[in-house]
């Protein structure tokens, strides 16, 4: 969901810094903290590598991709004036279903999962027992740590309509068997539900640091005064945590044309597709499959725009009503 | 060390960095970025000269692709020189050339190195000696083959010699410049591969010549057998209820029935798990023989192509009706409820076949036989019993009361072609004949005498024995399809050798089961026809996407209650047309008027 990209643990090495000394000696702020510099070269040169060379790329979008090895810089544009891949896209009736697929799994994963972890996170502050609270912490955490596959699995012997434990408890108890994973509403409930079952253990530790780092005087001052654990919860917890419940917000929203491709492709079956072909499975069945790379890259190309513009509206959102934002 | 404001810290650092030699930074990213485009052109510009250089190989043909990539034009310069090439004499090269050839990697239990193994050696010194050309091999997985060629060759990567199964592909890469025109080298050096020739034949090489401008983008590899698609059911089940080995749609349902309702008597304690028939996810390949003989066996050419673009045959009239008998046999309780949630690769129904819970299934012609005591009617009397077994039966009458068989020609099997990036077309020709040699063919398929087969006692056949996994000599693909490849199936010196030694080559099952399925498999065929009306342009790269909304469409008209059939099938297959079917089938009948008229049948 986003929260593993935030290292806060990198930047808090200069945390304290005498700034002022530094004043008007910037060079001297890089000479001396060449050794952050230098461990920062690997993962610059990992995204020029990975990320920023193979926009080269990009251009295909409006290119006829040639295999005789000419070179992408030399490939003829498209009809159009170049645009007939993105043409031919938006008139395709299967990307309309993806996108609108993409869209309505990510807002219900937004609407429906994202307090999850808060509440997980506020939950777990509460608790005095620190085995018990260590213990339930790193149960919640393991399943971000399964394949999609074995998740996929594991709700075939779950919810299989005709073998599954729980439809077979269901008959036991004179309910019908309902179609978890192959009727289309009932698989994206599952498909929520296994999503937030998956990650939120994990997406909490973002805000438990948060959580940990809030001044303990507060709750004493606000003890004295005579709060109970709600109202710390609510005037002092909360709104120590509020800046990075509005960052992993923002987040969430810039990416609500992408999404991830295993948990979709994962749990995708033919009867349900319909409702499960999201845009990173088409892409990858019409591009890396189906050879038409340029439309893949295409449909890429216009996920990427459109999240960037959600990012900056969600952002300039943000700082309007008074967070800081990311930027 | 974490901290609650880790928004503020990023932020900090931003501002930092924003603030600190801004430009020194910038100039540094420009510089770098710069550094690696520059090195990229170059690369790239690389690249395409030698790619130049090997179109127009020290020789008289060049492949010339115009801009539009539709139209394609052969250019042929002085013809005759070539066979006189000092450099190529008798069918050898006098310095070596190196080519890359691709094979699948299906990774089965015990198996060698698919690229690697004693069967690779017995080619590699085989071409060296023969031809003088030194042969490496390309791993490519079986499953997921179609996408690696995808980026082998959009990567300009590809081996010199690329095998896959869908032609609309080749076409799609010939549309965009990536592959050889074969037409001129098969031609000029026809006297120098005359084994190609002889086991391919005209029909098989020309498949897929174009009508209009001659070029060959790929040819076919051959199919020994047609083989294709029967019903097995468990002969031991009906001794037990006292049925016969049913002959029709209307007598495979009662023993299905009686199956059902016999559950307790066949299964005892696992009575709930009973499936009196079975079928995987894909509906379209699992019922074949079934839909078939829904299908008019008269039906004209014409009609046959038009709606063939489908080769789970969904559009073809008839279909419908047979997915009706089947939806009712699923609400009926006649069927695996959960065929549809597991995939390709999954083991599940195998596992339900071999621990005996399974009545009939529908399947490829020697499915039970395959894997020697692993198969499945060896597991089955491993597990079951003595008398467990499937046997062939060909129970779904068409019509005319036949048991028509919709089959391929020789041809729609392998296809084998060239990249544009193949800098040694002539000696990747000299492959395809030196593997098309049926002394080599032979080796492949029997292995070493002693090892890999016995002569029978009255030397008319082979007897194959298993080799164990793990051993060197072990065959990664049945028979080493994968290695020959112009040829799919035993190819023997006669006729009556291949088929003798085909009941005899499936280890631990009894040659006499395989025999009777290799019978029913050949009753009232018929084989595809060549219908060469050039590319169809819409198909392009429709064959997944298409196919996925197939698959969906036969499990859901399967599994839905009977009274919503008519509106889930309208309704999906209105999905599929509107996708793209009906392009489709517009152009392919547009084309098919355009060539041979307004007719219903192939000129003879």
């Amino acid at each position: 969901m986003g929260a593993e990209e935030i290292k806060p643990s990198e930047p808090s090495a200069d945390y304290g810094l005498p700034a002022k000394k530094l004043k008007g000696h910037k060079t001297g702020y890089m000479r001396r903290y060449w050794q952050l510099y230098a461990m920062l070269l690997l993962p610059v040169v990992y995204f020029i590598i990975f990320k920023y060379i193979p926009m080269i790329y990009v251009q295909a979008a409006w290119k006829d991709y040639k295999l005789d090895g000419t070179s992408i810089w030399n490939m003829p544009w498209t009809s159009k004036n170049g645009w007939k891949h993105f043409i031919d896209v938006f008139k395709n009736k299967q990307f309309h279903q993806a996108l609108r697929n993409t869209i309505t799994l990510n807002l219900l994963d937004l609407v429906v999962g994202f307090a999850v972890p808060i509440i997980f996170a506020l939950i777990l502050n509460e608790l005095r027992m620190k085995k018990f609270k260590r213990t339930v912490q790193t149960v919640a955490y393991m399943p971000h740590f399964l394949s999609w596959v074995v998740i996929y699995g594991l709700a075939v012997q779950l919810f299989a309509t005709n073998t599954g434990i729980v439809n077979n408890a269901l008959e036991g108890m004179g309910i019908p068997r309902i179609g978890f994973l192959d009727k289309e509403i009932p698989w994206i409930i599952m498909y929520v539900l296994i999503g937030i079952w998956q990650s939120f253990g994990w997406n909490s530790i973002l805000y438990l640091a948060a959580i940990t780092s809030i001044n303990p005087e507060l709750y004493e001052a606000a003890s004295v005064d005579g709060a109970g654990r709600f109202k710390k919860m609510w005037h002092i917890t909360l709104p120590g945590i509020r800046p990075t419940i509005v960052i992993l917000l923002i987040m969430s929203i810039g990416n609500i044309i992408g999404s991830g491709f295993d948990r979709p492709y994962a749990l995708q079956k033919p009867l349900v597709l319909n409702v499960s072909e999201v845009l990173s499975t088409y892409i990858y069945k019409i591009g890396i499959v189906g050879s038409k790379w340029e439309r893949g890259i295409a449909i890429g190309l216009f996920q990427s725009v459109v999240g960037v513009f959600f990012l900056l509206t969600a952002n300039a959102l943000a700082r309007k009503l008074g967070d800081r934002g990311i930027w | 060390m974490i901290h609650v404001s880790s928004s503020n810290v990023i932020i900090y650092i931003k501002k930092g960095i924003v603030t600190m030699k801004k430009q020194a930074i910038a100039l540094a990213l420009a510089a770098s970025m710069t550094a690696t485009l520059v090195g990229c052109g170059e690369k790239d510009s690389k690249e395409t000269t030698a790619a130049n250089a090997t179109q127009a190989p020290g020789s008289t043909d060049a492949t010339k692709a115009t801009d539009g990539g539709n139209t394609t034009t052969t250019t042929k310069a002085d013809d005759g020189t070539k066979a006189e090439d000092p450099d190529f004499v008798n069918g050898k090269f006098k310095e070596t050339k190196k080519i890359r050839v691709e094979v699948y990697d299906r990774s089965p239990e015990g198996g060698t190195d698919a690229g690697d193994n004693m069967y690779t050696d017995y080619i590699k010194k085989g071409m060296l000696e023969d031809h003088n050309v030194e042969v490496e091999f390309v791993k490519v997985p079986r499953w997921t083959e179609g996408q690696e060629l995808n980026n082998l060759l959009s990567a300009g990567t590809a081996p010199d010699i690329c095998v896959t199964y869908d032609y609309p592909t080749i076409q799609n890469y010939a549309n965009r410049g990536g592959v050889l025109d074969m037409a001129p080298y098969l031609n000029d050096y026809k006297d120098q591969c005359q084994n190609l020739w002889e086991w391919l034949g005209d029909t098989n090489i020309n498949w897929n010549k174009d009508p209009k401008t001659g070029t060959i983008w790929a040819i076919e590899g051959k199919r020994a057998t047609a083989n294709r698609v029967v019903t097995f059911i468990r002969k031991d089940w009906l001794d037990k209820l006292g049925l016969k080995e049913p002959t029709t749609k209307e007598e495979f349902e009662k023993c299905l029935i009686a199956f059902r309702d016999n559950a307790e008597k066949l299964l005892g304690d696992d009575a709930d798990k009973m499936i009196p028939y079975s079928v995987s996810y894909d509906v379209g390949w699992r019922a074949a023989t079934l839909i078939e003989s829904f299908i008019d066996p008269n039906i004209s050419d014409r009609d046959y192509y038009v709606n063939g673009f489908d080769d789970r045959k969904f559009t073809e009239p008839g279909t419908k009706e047979a997915i009706r008998l089947l939806n009712k046999w699923y609400n009926d309780g006649l069927m695996w409820k959960d065929f549809a949630l597991y995939g390709a690769d999954d083991s599940t129904e195998d596992n339900n076949m071999k621990a005996g819970f399974v009545g009939a299934i529908t399947h490829n012609w020697d499915y039970v036989f395959r894997n020697g005591d692993k198969s499945i009617n060896a597991e089955l009397k491993n597990l079951v019993g003595e008398d467990a077994k499937f046997v062939a039966i060909d129970p779904f009458e068409d019509k005319n009361g036949g048991h028509t068989k919709f089959v391929t020609s020789t041809a729609g099997d392998r296809k084998l072609f060239f990249p544009a990036t193949c800098k040694e077309p002539l000696a990747c020709l000299m492959y395809l004949d030196w593997i098309s040699d049926p002394a080599h063919i032979q080796y492949l398929q029997l292995g070493e005498e002693g090892v890999g087969h016995e002569k029978s006692a009255d030397g008319k056949y082979y007897i194959t024995k298993k080799i164990e996994g793990g051993n060197k000599a072990f065959m990664n693909s049945g028979s080493n399809i994968d290695l020959t490849i112009t040829c799919n199936g035993l190819r023997l010196a006669t006729e009556e050798a291949t088929v003798l030694t085909t009941a005899n080559s499936y280890a631990e099952n009894d040659p006499a089961l395989v025999a009777a399925a290799d019978k029913i498999a050949k009753i009232d065929m018929r084989h595809d026809k060549n219908v060469a009306v050039g590319a169809i342009e819409s198909e392009d790269g429709q064959g997944q996407i298409l196919g996925d909304k197939r698959t969906a469409a036969y499990q859901k008209a399967v599994v839905c209650k009977p009274d919503q059939f008519d509106s889930v099938w309208d309704e999906n297959m209105a999905d599929y047309m509107t996708s793209g079917g009906q392009e489709i089938h517009d152009e392919r009948d547009e084309a098919w008027v355009k060539t041979y008229g307004d007719v219903s049948s192939l000129p003879q």
